[in-house]
């Protein structure tokens, strides 16, 4: 169950952050008992993403420290806290997307495959000419094509 | 999906560019001309290049990235590759195109007499071609410089012209990069282009 998908800039810049929760924030409500209303997650999820931020200049920084390889775009599971795994992928451009999803078990290939997918739709709605670089993405038919790989992503996984 | 243009539009309409600019907009103003031809070309370089690098692995350092312009940004855009690269390890780097598609239907007049000084001939077939195709070079480096700083690497970029068709970029300062562009054959251009909705009126118009 994707949680949040975020795209920031190279300036650690906000340009795109969606949620997709819906029926869970009751659940959640309960189980936490810090009952604040919808503020209260939407900012538990950019924080989220924040921190996750400095896990992927990290890994960008350190690769030996990592063992990742040093120029593959998908950097893998970030941090996996309480019960949100985050998945960070790092463009040429230095565009970073977070994925951040409560399913306890992602399979390496989906999360890759997603990615893919929300590269194209990335690299689609910033070719509007209309599109101020470095300003947020308003794009309505990338925020739908973004809902549609949202939830072919829960159905691959689950099913 | 991959759309195509024709290529005899896009070199009709980077013409039209010039010639809007500088005869239209800013008539008697050739610096305000080619500054805002070249941030054009800017935004267009900036969002080819985020397309172009899509299915590719990072780039480990700079040369990566010149290699990179060099080679598959090249052939997108004018289907063919540098020619030659030279660098001087300091921060310039030369990229050489033989063959400049954009440029390769262009001449120069060679029965016009310039002022009626005597000069060397092959100096004066040089300057005309430098002056009559200075302007047409703007967009180019444009849309190098822009992929360039999308890719991380802040740089001026200038171009030279030794003879028609032959065409040499010439990049430097610390670092900066110069050279050449090659032509695209998406529709971005037109798209980018649309923004400026009187200028693609007026390339209509022309044809």
């Amino acid at each position: 169950m994707i949680v949040c998908v975020a795209v920031v800039g190279h300036q650690n810049n906000p340009l795109y952050i969606q949620s997709f929760t819906k029926g869970d924030d009751s659940l959640l409500r309960i189980s936490i008992l810090n009952v604040e209303g919808c503020s209260y997650h939407s900012l538990k999820r950019h924080h989220i993403v924040h921190c996750s931020l400095d896990v992927v200049d990290e890994r960008v920084n350190n690769p030996k420290k990592s063992g990742l390889i040093i120029n593959e775009t998908f950097l893998g599971l970030l941090n996996p806290t309480e019960n949100y795994k985050v998945y960070g992928y790092l463009t040429n451009t230095k565009v970073k997307f977070i994925l951040v999803t409560t399913d306890l078990e992602v399979r390496d290939v989906d999360a890759r495959v997603f990615f893919g997918r929300f590269h194209t739709a990335y690299v689609d709605a910033v070719s509007n000419p209309f599109h101020i670089p470095g300003k947020k993405i308003t794009s309505r038919k990338f925020a739908e094509r973004v809902s549609t790989i949202v939830k072919s992503f829960g159905l691959s996984s689950g099913g | 999906m991959v759309r195509e243009v024709s290529e005899s539009c896009v070199e009709s309409l980077l013409a039209e560019i010039v010639l809007s600019y500088c005869s239209g907009f800013y008539a008697n103003k050739p610096e305000l001309a080619a500054r805002r031809i070249e941030a054009i070309g800017f935004q267009v370089g900036h969002q080819l290049s985020e397309r172009y690098t899509m299915d590719r692995p990072r780039f480990t350092d700079n040369l990566d990235a010149i290699k990179f312009i060099c080679k598959d940004f090249w052939s997108e855009l004018f289907k063919k590759q540098i020619d030659n690269l030279k660098t001087n390890h300091r921060g310039t780097f030369v990229l050489q195109d033989n063959r400049f598609r954009w440029l390769a239907h262009m001449s120069v007049d060679p029965s016009v007499q310039a002022s009626g000084n005597i000069q060397d001939p092959s100096a004066m077939a040089e300057n005309k071609s430098a002056q009559a195709t200075g302007m047409h070079l703007y967009f180019p480096c444009g849309i190098i410089r822009g992929a360039l700083s999308n890719l991380g690497i802040e740089c001026a970029v200038s171009a030279d012209i030794s003879n028609l068709p032959a065409f040499v970029n010439r990049t430097c300062t610390p670092p900066t990069l110069s050279f050449c562009y090659s032509c695209m054959t998406e529709a971005v251009l037109f798209t980018q282009l649309l923004s400026e909705k009187w200028l693609f009126q007026s390339a209509v118009s022309s044809f």
